[in-house]
């Protein structure tokens, strides 16, 4: 089970419900799930207890409502990911590579696509959700429920306006990751490309 | 007429069966001393202490855990149904443990992790580590921006090299079962549900007679409460199977003791017309009363076994009393005590040749056969006595006037033999009947396997192929067992046989096998761990260019550098280590050590074989396979102990028969059973040990349908009649026996069933006219 992960996987719960009222997360769902394809750059700062400076990492993203997500990591180093149905990829000389589905990969696939299918039973039941703020400026907080998740990490917060702006987690030893996504747009389609990418 | 000595003996059996049933009421003073262990009925084949011990641990889970799967197409309710459920079972006492979470202990997983950075890096991070190690840097750097490799329990500034994360990785998984996060059930999804896996231990094991139908019947309330809420239970245990022995024992010993009782009782009504006759039985009940309390006195216990295929001796024990009450026909009027003097020489010679045959049945490897044989031994005694001391006594005065037509009946099959005879001369018969037999043998087919013993329920094998399916665990019986001198040693054979394995796995004739050697490497490889760390340095500039201080890289090397070398007996400490424990046996009397091997999916156990030939120190343990190989080598033996018994009674009967009288009278049943075997060959049904045993117990039995033949007390119709309900008896309660639904139980009772038939209708050939036919010596 990777946090980020999950935290990436309820953005894409929330963009799939559907359903307006006041601004709960009914509201906040269904304004994320207007856009069919973001793009946008991601900064991922990795801060660790024992480094004065945390690690940074910065890439792109795609997020496609009916395929999956991209995740294209540039410096420091250069390295693709892929989430869809099928499993989560990593992109090496010679193409995609399914990771193998070890028990914890496994259950992350299983879980996104619980999100993908819109199954918020899923997030609800492991996260106990909090929404504050209004449509230009609200802020989500996850908080783990069971033993085992509260044994790794603490909460997860994300925030944003029209689209997601930051994904911030906190691990229970101290460590916390900050991914920022910078950018994001929802005027463009997949490219040739990306939908290559997704289908590959 | 009562001599003086009549007098006296009911009284000094009364004695003697008071004290019998004072001894049986000690026996049973904590209450039934039965046994349902099916591993006590096969022959011990395990020659040293350190195999038994290691398949003794391979057991016991099979004895006392029960595994069950709770499935339903909403991922949530399956959850809720467990936890419900494993609340119940874990009130219900019956159980040590009900386990349906995963409650791992983070902070130990932790500290063995990073104890075993050394000792528990798999072969091939060894590998990459020691002959790539830029390689190893640059994995090392991907995994730290990675955000989706799946989360490390351990902190990246506790192991900035990342090996936790790679033991963790490099741990064998078996099956399809996953961890749900949020609830720490383990699930697996198939057939359009999820699965939650349930595991319970009991507290006493399976052959604790009552345990096994408690938590049969918990799991058939479950199963009934699950299906209300259309949850479907899934459930394998070995605790299921005695369950389902033990009722079915029960149905079988009601079934055939309760037919054969019922079916005597109307037999003696029909034929002698008098309530009284029905004393008749108090020898079959004496009889069982002996054969229990020896048993009980020999063994400890009884098993349940024993007392199915001992309710047969109802139908022997009752032919005593007949052989005396069937002078009816022609004692006129009968008297009890003439009527015993008369036959009792017959009696005697029946119990001798019948303990005989029941005994030889006792040198077989087969402890089951050798309870068997001393239950009926020494039920025949107590019920041989009773017809002789007690019954008269009883049956004095009884104005017994039995019924004529049987004796006509007989009258007229002895007169339809007479004009088969005028048709066809005897050896014609025989000749027919030889060709018969060849005939039948050449079609018989030998079939020898442990499953005959078990008459497990088609729903319950097939819930636990489910169970295999749908979690991938599929564990086999069949292990290795590895010996070393040391354990540096022990852990180079293993290497050696995973090599091996590896290949088996590689070709999908193994899905899988768990070793010690997974969890802890060598001595001197984590010699070389340490040595290829050292030269880390050199090539760890990537991870400097991505921020990780120097000094804590050089901090950890020395922390790394300075981890002990794990023995066996540290690395089983750590939670990881739990399926890993069993395997682990320790020092052994020879002053080495030991451990097994165990495995996962076997589908061609002769590939295993071959796999240890040569590699010293292990050996394929595979108990079904040596059960079956013992099964093919008794039959023989058991082949021999039929010829040796025979020879045994045509010793017992020279004295009052004569050579040629006494050949002739062993040759009949001989010859019956052979062609019982022929019966068989033309009936397509196998030769099994079982049948065999069977045809070793009718060559006992008919011998004394022979010897009634041959004395002629009363005529030919009259002997004939006494065999014939000798027989009807015996059949009434072996034939039941057929109806059992263990195949081993059944093929017994069938092969007795047909050998009785073929020694009644041989019977005749015993009479006392040398001329009729020689056929005793051409068919011993």
């Amino acid at each position: 089970m990777n946090p980020i992960f999950k935290s990436l996987g309820a953005l894409v719960l929330l963009g799939l419900s559907s359903l307006a009222h006041a601004f709960d997360l009914q509201q906040l769902s269904d304004q994320l799930a207007r856009p069919e394809v973001i793009h946008g750059n991601f900064i991922q700062e990795k801060h660790l207890r024992a480094l004065p400076q945390p690690l940074t990492s910065k890439g792109t993203f795609v997020l496609a409502k009916s395929n999956g997500l991209l995740w294209l990591l540039k410096t420091p180093l250069q390295q693709d990911y892929r989430i869809t149905p099928q499993g989560i990829a990593r992109r090496d000389a010679s193409g995609w590579q399914m990771l193998p589905g070890k028990s914890a990969g496994a259950e992350q696939n299983r879980l996104f696509l619980a999100v993908l299918q819109g199954d918020s039973s899923g997030l609800q039941r492991d996260f106990e959700l909090s929404l504050s703020g209004d449509a230009q400026n609200w802020k989500l907080t996850l908080l783990p429920r069971s033993l085992l998740l509260k044994q790794v990490f603490k909460q997860i917060n994300i925030t944003g306006g029209e689209l997601v702006s930051t994904i911030e987690l906190l691990e229970t030893q101290g460590d916390s990751t900050l991914l920022r996504m910078q950018d994001s747009t929802s005027a463009q389609p997949l490219s040739t490309a990306e939908q290559h990418d997704f289908t590959e | 007429m009562t001599l003086p000595s009549e007098r006296r003996l009911p009284w000094l059996f009364l004695n003697l069966l008071l004290a019998v049933l004072a001894l049986a009421g000690w026996q049973w003073r904590d209450g039934a001393p039965l046994s349902a262990n099916l591993m006590e009925l096969v022959p011990g084949t395990a020659p040293d202490a350190l195999e038994l011990r290691a398949e003794q641990r391979m057991q016991e889970p099979l004895n006392r855990e029960l595994l069950m799967l709770v499935g339903h197409k909403d991922r949530e309710q399956a959850i809720a149904m467990a936890q419900k459920l494993g609340e119940q079972w874990q009130a219900s006492g019956l159980f040590e443990k009900v386990q349906w979470t995963l409650q791992a202990d983070l902070p130990a997983l932790r500290t063995q992790l990073l104890q075993g950075r050394l000792a528990m890096l798999s072969e091939a991070d060894r590998q990459q580590l020691t002959e790539h190690p830029d390689a190893f840097i640059q994995q090392r750097v991907q995994a730290l921006f990675d955000p989706f490799t799946g989360f490390s329990l351990v902190p990246s500034q506790d192991d900035w090299l990342g090996l936790t994360g790679r033991i963790q990785n490099s741990q064998p998984q078996h099956g399809t079962v996953q961890l749900d996060i949020g609830s720490g059930a383990l699930i697996a999804d198939a057939d359009g549900k999820s699965w939650v896996m349930l595991r319970a231990k009991t507290t006493g094991n399976a052959f604790d007679m009552s345990l096994p139908l408690q938590v049969a019947d918990l799991l058939k309330h479950s199963r009934e409460q699950a299906a209300q809420s259309d949850v479907q239970l899934l459930a394998a245990s070995g605790l299921l199977y005695a369950a389902s022995g033990q009722q079915q024992a029960t149905r079988e010993i009601t079934w055939v003791g309760g037919g054969a009782t019922l079916g005597i009782l109307a037999l003696l009504l029909l034929a002698f017309r008098r309530w009284r006759v029905l004393l008749a039985f108090i020898p079959v009940l004496v009889g069982m009363l002996f054969g229990a309390v020896t048993c009980v006195a020999l063994f400890g216990h009884m098993h349940v076994m024993t007392l199915v295929l001992g309710s047969s001796l109802i139908g022997v024990a009752v032919d005593y009393p007949l052989h005396y009450l069937s002078k009816s026909w022609s004692l006129k009027p009968w008297h009890s005590w003439p009527a015993l003097r008369l036959t009792l020489p017959g009696l005697t010679l029946s119990l001798i040749t019948s303990c005989i045959g029941y005994l030889a049945l006792a040198w077989t490897p087969f402890p089951a056969l050798t309870q068997i044989a001393v239950f009926s031994a020494a039920g025949l005694l107590g019920a041989y006595l009773s017809a002789v001391c007690l019954l008269p006594a009883l049956l004095k005065g009884a104005d017994i006037r039995p019924a004529q037509w049987p004796l006509r009946l007989c009258e007229c099959l002895l007169s339809l033999r007479d004009a088969l005879l005028k048709q066809a001369s005897t050896p014609v018969l025989l000749a027919l009947l030889i060709a018969f037999c060849v005939g039948g043998l050449l079609k018989l087919d030998s079939k020898n396997d442990i499953r005959q013993w078990i008459g497990a329920p088609q729903q319950l094998t097939d819930e636990a192929k489910t169970i295999a399916r749908i979690t991938g665990f599929q564990p086999t019986s069949q292990f290795f067992l590895v010996r070393g001198a040391n354990q540096q040693e022990l852990l180079v054979r293993q290497t050696a046989l995973n090599e091996r394995l590896d290949q088996l796995v590689n070709l999908e004739k193994l899905q899988g096998y768990l070793s010690l050697n997974q969890l802890v490497s060598q001595p001197s490889e984590q010699q070389q761990v340490r040595e290829a760390l050292g030269k880390l340095p050199q090539f760890w500039q990537p991870l400097l260019d991505v921020g990780v201080p120097a000094e804590a890289l050089h901090a950890e090397l020395t922390k790394l550098q300075a981890l002990p070398t794990e023995d066996i007996d540290t690395a089983l400490l750590g939670p990881l280590a739990e399926p890993y424990r069993p395997l682990w046996l320790g020092p052994t009397d020879d002053g080495g050590v030991a451990a097994m091997v165990s495995l996962q999916g076997l589908n061609d156990p002769t590939l295993l074989r071959v796999q240890a030939l040569d590699l010293p120190g292990v050996k394929l343990v595979d108990r079904l396979g040596e059960l079956n190989s013992v099964f093919a080598a008794t039959q023989i033996s058991a082949a021999e102990l039929k010829l040796a018994s025979c020879a045994l009674i045509v010793l017992v009967l020279m004295l009052p028969f004569g050579l040629g009288g006494a050949l002739r009278i062993v040759a009949l049943p001989l010859l019956a059973a052979l062609c019982s075997l022929a019966s068989l060959g033309w009936l397509g049904q196998p030769l099994t040990l079982f049948s065999l045993f069977g045809l070793l117990l009718v060559t006992a039995i008919s011998v004394d349908y022979a010897i009634l033949m041959r004395e002629q007390v009363g005529g030919a119709a009259v002997s004939l009649l006494g065999t014939l309900l000798a027989a009807l008896t015996t059949w009434l309660s072996f034939g039941l026996l057929a109806v059992s639904s263990t195949p081993a139980v059944s093929n017994f009772g069938l092969s007795v069933s047909l050998g009785l038939a073929f020694s009644f209708i041989l019977a005749p050939w015993a009479g006392r006219h040398p001329h009729t036919a020689p056929v005793a010596e051409s068919a011993a």
